[in-house]
């Protein structure tokens, strides 16, 4: 027992502690891949699950701290990369490794980490139809949250040169794919909303389901979700969907698509408008036409009622109807001003003939031009035209008689 | 409500409105004279918006010291120069 003087007997957890110790120096940081199982949340807070292959397993615990971070749900079956450290759980003596962070492996994993995403997110009533904004008809700002360097946002201006030449865009850079990727789009939305843009493109060309990554993320689509200015997501081709395009306002199928969805084509609404006005100025014109053949009706009736009232009821029609044409000609500076000055010219013309033809005479003073309306204005003697519906009678005054429809007045 | 103060949207919209009025057989012709003239108005306003934007092409980022600011995207623009000489 001499020796034994010399030898180090370790306390328990002396020696949990040391080995702890090793280990953590062993195995600072690494990376290890497996498979889920025997998984179990704590609390609502730090997740516990072992990590295994064909032969082998290990025990893992991701602390509430790291898994905040995480970008998807674990659960058993998920295939995983975890990145962490081995350490010891010195109460019981087991080692462990402690998760900072991980992601799926493979599209299988991948998938499934979505599809529970989407589901969790549907839940919550991300996608809700009733809740997506409408999009402005005629941004003065557009906002994009994209890369710069990629063809993604040629293929975009493009569309925007086409349709609608005068735009104004705002682009906000991003790695649209990476580790810092997530983040950086997060970031673009806010500076976007705080600088002050009318709708937002989100845009991405196409890739794989992990390529396209961050736009599955909880925190981009948090960030979509809250935001009060209108999105439109457009990530990968026509086939690809991700979580950023469920909650998003719009759905873009490509990046070309949201740039067409998000301007008007300038040349085809200028047209539309043109013919909405021309169709407009159309049905005022029948109207006038209509109203003149009215007035027609109007005069051909009263001639025969009362003779006497005829004129003043016409002027009056007459100068009502004239009062519209002249503010008309005055508001149409275009095509239709000649048509409606036509049209003036018509109502003059042919009014006066239809009274004209139902045998009355018009009586032009010859020296002065004046319209004779009574015997008193013109006298003995003078010259007048004498204008009937077909000619006129060149005529002088013989004599004037104070009389109405052969009855002394 | 003032023609002047209304957006593209409801200016485009009410000039579609006044072409469904004038279609009805009720109108008087004053009154359609009335709206005729307001939408030669809607149509110049719908016009103006279309027009009045200025095309710019910025990069949004932030200085040193946080604060937001825009600077034209100059490769942007050598494109557009480019793709208009191909079209």
């Amino acid at each position: 027992m001499e020796k034994s003087e010399k030898i180090h007997i370790y306390s328990v957890s002396e020696l949990n502690n040391s080995i702890k110790n090793n280990l953590e120096v062993s195995f600072p940081n690494i990376w290890i891949e497996g498979e889920v199982s025997n998984f179990y949340c704590h609390n609502k807070r730090h997740l516990y699950f072992d990590l295994k292959d064909e032969n082998s397993k290990i025990r893992v615990v991701m602390f509430f701290e790291a898994r905040k971070k995480l970008e998807f749900e674990i659960e058993d079956g998920l295939h995983l990369i975890i990145t962490g450290f081995v350490s010891v759980y010195e109460k019981r003596g087991e080692y462990q490794v402690i998760a900072i962070g991980a992601k799926p492996v493979g599209r299988g994993s991948l998938l499934l980490a979505f599809e529970k995403l989407k589901a969790r997110l549907e839940k919550k009533g991300y996608f809700d139809p009733a809740i997506k904004k409408d999009l402005p008809v005629l941004p003065k700002t557009i906002g994009m949250v994209t890369s710069t360097g990629g063809s993604v946002i040629r293929d975009m201006i493009s569309v925007l040169e086409k349709r609608f030449n005068n735009y104004n865009l705002l682009v906000r850079n991003v790695n649209v794919q990476g580790t810092t990727s997530t983040e950086e789009i997060c970031d673009a939305i806010d500076d976007l909303y705080e600088y002050g843009v009318d709708v937002i493109i989100i845009a991405r060309g196409g890739g794989s389901l992990e390529d396209l990554w961050a736009f599955n993320t909880e925190r981009v689509a948090e960030k979509v979700f809250g935001c009060s200015i209108p999105v439109i997501s457009a990530v990968g081709h026509e086939t690809d969907f991700t979580i950023c395009d469920f909650v998003a306002d719009v759905r873009a199928a490509t990046p070309s698509v949201a740039a067409a969805i998000v301007t008007v084509d300038k040349n085809e609404v200028i047209t539309s408008i043109k013919t909405m006005l021309a169709k407009a100025g159309d049905l005022v014109k029948n109207k006038i036409i209509y109203g003149k053949k009215e007035l027609d009706n109007l005069i051909n009736r009263k001639i025969f009622i009362s003779p006497g009232t005829l004129f003043f009821n016409y002027w009056q029609e007459h100068d009502v109807l004239r009062k519209d044409l002249s503010g008309m000609v005055k508001m149409i500076v275009l095509n239709y001003k000649s048509k409606m000055d036509i049209l003036l010219k018509d109502l003059h013309a042919n009014s006066p003939v239809s009274v004209l033809q139902k045998g009355y005479a018009l009586l032009v003073e010859k020296k002065e031009g004046r319209v004779i309306r009574s015997i008193s204005q013109i006298d003995i003697g003078k010259d007048m035209d004498v204008t009937l519906n077909d000619g006129i009678l060149v005529s002088k005054v013989l004599n004037k008689k104070k009389k109405i429809l052969g009855l002394e007045v | 409500m003032e023609i002047e103060k209304m957006t593209f949207k409801e200016a485009l919209s009410r000039l579609e409105e006044i072409v469904k009025e004038l279609e009805s057989e009720k109108i008087s012709l004053e009154e359609s004279l009335q709206k005729f003239e307001l939408g030669i108005k809607l149509s110049s306003l719908c016009l103006k918006k279309l027009n009045e934007a200025e095309k710019k092409i910025e990069e949004l980022t932030r200085n040193a010291d946080g604060k937001l600011l825009t600077k034209e995207l100059w490769n942007l623009s050598a494109f557009i120069t480019h793709f208009h000489t191909l079209n």
